[in-house]
């Protein structure tokens, strides 16, 4: 065999999985959905919060209110799942929609790892992302809220619930690619998603005594949704980091459940 | 180098691809033709690791792929024109695979311009025609300056001027010692761009050859000649070995020399009016190689 034909490729390495992650950033910020789904999360989840606390702060502020100003300061971040979901399955399912899958799969053999970085990815940019809008909610929100007089103090479980919003979020985000990779269309998944976190939640409560209360404290919107809010809607959930505990727990059976399979699949 | 042992791949009952063993060597263009369903797309994808064979091996360079260095640096491919999201920037489709395989960004550019799309690269993917997809793809394929390139039907909606540019492409590659593979279901294609060819139909290898062999044993010729004096020129030629058919007044002399059967007509002083040699095309060959192993046939004038 001559020099020409010596396979060139052996010269370097196994790209690392920093290319990975990174190739899987450049993916991410080169579509216009990545930025639309950003800026609906942003509009929503710190837009509503400070809507809704200017047209609450009065009565808040007010002798008649039977709620506290903490349960309005995140408020948006509540719908802002959504958002986080419909990004992580669009990493995912855009690439099987259009047969770029197997474009990733040939430049990273390794489904797993190209797995893992869409996972890492997401989480990363949602608990950053969630954490910066509920802050900027609040920024918006206390600004009505203060000139009340009922403003609240960044401390405490304030403080928690903001980066509890980023936590919750990125979690999320992880479920969302899982889910995407298991089912592969992008409505299908995002169907799915959304079901869990907004629809169940109200069916759970047609299920009547003691299983339906564990059911309703154990669906993913009860277990990691606590950690995101500064005040608990619902006495009946678990504590906010245990139930985060938990919700960590059902976000890692779906991500095992997805790599088993992506692994198994054809592209 | 790309080898095949054994390559199976099942779906359910189906058999795609039926224990293939091929060897496809640098420095030629190694044309892999066959009809629609032969089983083509699904051998590509198992050399690029996408579906895993049912049973039996393939590999590059010894090894299965992606299991040594950066997998694009070793084997470029083009499988699919449209493996790109279509709202994505060519070039931003050739920065993450250039980025993932860690190759350097200029190389980028370079395969932009090597394939003619620099006036377009910044536009988005789902814009493009098909054969700007296909030189886009054919880019990506070339992005590791790879040893070995796999080119799954490169000239499918490429314009005259493109086919022309690819089978140039593939040539060039080949002389500078990589292995090049590439798939049609179009023989006069092949019969322009390959040096080698395997012949694929219904998951089986019907022939593994070289072009100049292939053009020997399977493109079939006869000789036609029409006389005056057809009867007697017929009893001559069938009484000297030759197989003969008779149609409209016409004889057709199979696999005979032309010279021969002049001669021999000549020497009897028979009277000739025509005296042709046909040569059956390529793709007449693949047609009759290809025939049972045809998925979905046309039946040929219906209305009659």
């Amino acid at each position: 065999m001559s020099a020409l034909v010596q396979p060139r490729g052996l010269i370097t390495a196994r790209p690392g999985f920093g290319s990975i992650l990174h190739a899987e950033w450049v993916k991410l910020r080169t579509v216009r959905s990545t930025w639309w789904t950003l800026f609906a999360l942003l509009v929503v989840g710190a837009g509503l919060t400070a809507l809704i606390c200017a047209l609450n702060a009065e009565w808040l502020a007010s002798p008649e209110a039977d709620e506290s100003p903490g349960s309005f300061i995140t408020f948006g971040m509540m719908l802002a799942p959504a958002a986080a979901v419909v990004l992580g399955v669009l990493a995912v399912t855009s690439e099987y929609a259009s047969g770029m899958i197997r474009s990733s799969f040939a430049a990273v053999p390794s489904r797993t790892r190209v797995f893992a970085a869409k996972t890492v990815l997401l989480a990363v940019v949602l608990f950053v992302v969630g954490t910066a809008t509920a802050l900027l909610g609040y920024v918006g929100g206390n600004a009505f809220l203060d000139a009340e007089g009922i403003g609240l103090a960044l401390e405490g479980d304030v403080l928690r619930s903001m980066f509890g919003s980023g936590l919750y979020l990125a979690g999320l985000g992880v479920a969302a690619v899982a889910v995407g990779f298991l089912v592969r269309h992008t409505a299908g998944a995002v169907t799915i998603l959304l079901t869990v976190l907004f629809v169940l939640p109200t069916m759970v409560m047609l299920v009547p005594g003691e299983t339906g209360q564990w059911i309703n404290k154990l669906l993913p919107s009860n277990t990691g949704g606590p950690v995101a809010a500064p005040v608990m809607f619902n006495p009946n959930l678990l504590d906010p980091w245990v139930g985060f505990a938990v919700f960590l727990v059902e976000v890692a059976v779906v991500a095992a459940l997805a790599g088993v399979t992506i692994r198994r699949r054809n592209a | 180098m790309i080898q095949a042992r054994h390559l199976t791949k099942r779906y359910g009952t189906t058999t795609a691809v039926d224990a293939l063993y091929f060897t496809v060597e640098p420095g030629r263009v190694t044309g892999f033709l066959g009809p629609n369903g032969a089983g083509k797309s699904t051998t590509m994808r198992m050399i690029l690791g996408l579906d895993a064979p049912t049973s039996g091996s393939v590999t590059i360079n010894g090894h299965a792929y992606g299991t040594a260095g950066a997998p694009l640096r070793e084997i470029g491919a083009l499988l699919d024109a449209h493996a790109v999201h279509p709202g994505r920037s060519a070039r931003d489709h050739l920065r993450w695979l250039a980025v993932s395989n860690r190759i350097p960004l200029r190389r980028v550019d370079e395969v932009i311009g090597l394939v003619g799309l620099e006036k377009v690269a910044a536009r988005r993917v789902g814009a493009f025609s098909l054969g700007m997809g296909q030189r886009l793809g054919i880019a990506a394929a070339l992005l590791g300056d790879p040893g070995t390139v796999v080119l799954d039907e490169p000239v499918n909606g490429l314009d005259p001027e493109g086919i022309r540019w690819v089978r140039q492409l593939a040539r060039r590659l080949a002389d500078e010692g990589r292995t090049v593979f590439v798939s049609s279901h179009l023989m006069s294609e092949m019969a322009l761009m390959a040096d080698h060819l395997i012949v694929i139909g219904r998951g089986k290898i019907l022939a593994d050859t070289s072009m100049t062999d292939f053009m020997t044993h399977h493109a079939a010729s006869r000789v036609r000649l029409r006389s005056p004096q057809t009867a007697e020129v017929a009893a001559l030629l069938t009484g000297r070995g030759f197989a003969v058919d008779q149609s409209a007044g016409e004889l057709h002399v199979r696999d005979a020399d032309l010279a021969a059967v002049g001669e021999l007509v000549c020497s009897h002083g028979l009277l000739l009016h025509e005296l042709t040699l046909e040569q059956s095309s390529l793709e007449d060959a693949f047609m009759t190689l290809t025939a049972d192993a045809v998925e979905y046939h046309a039946t040929e004038g219906v209305a009659a």
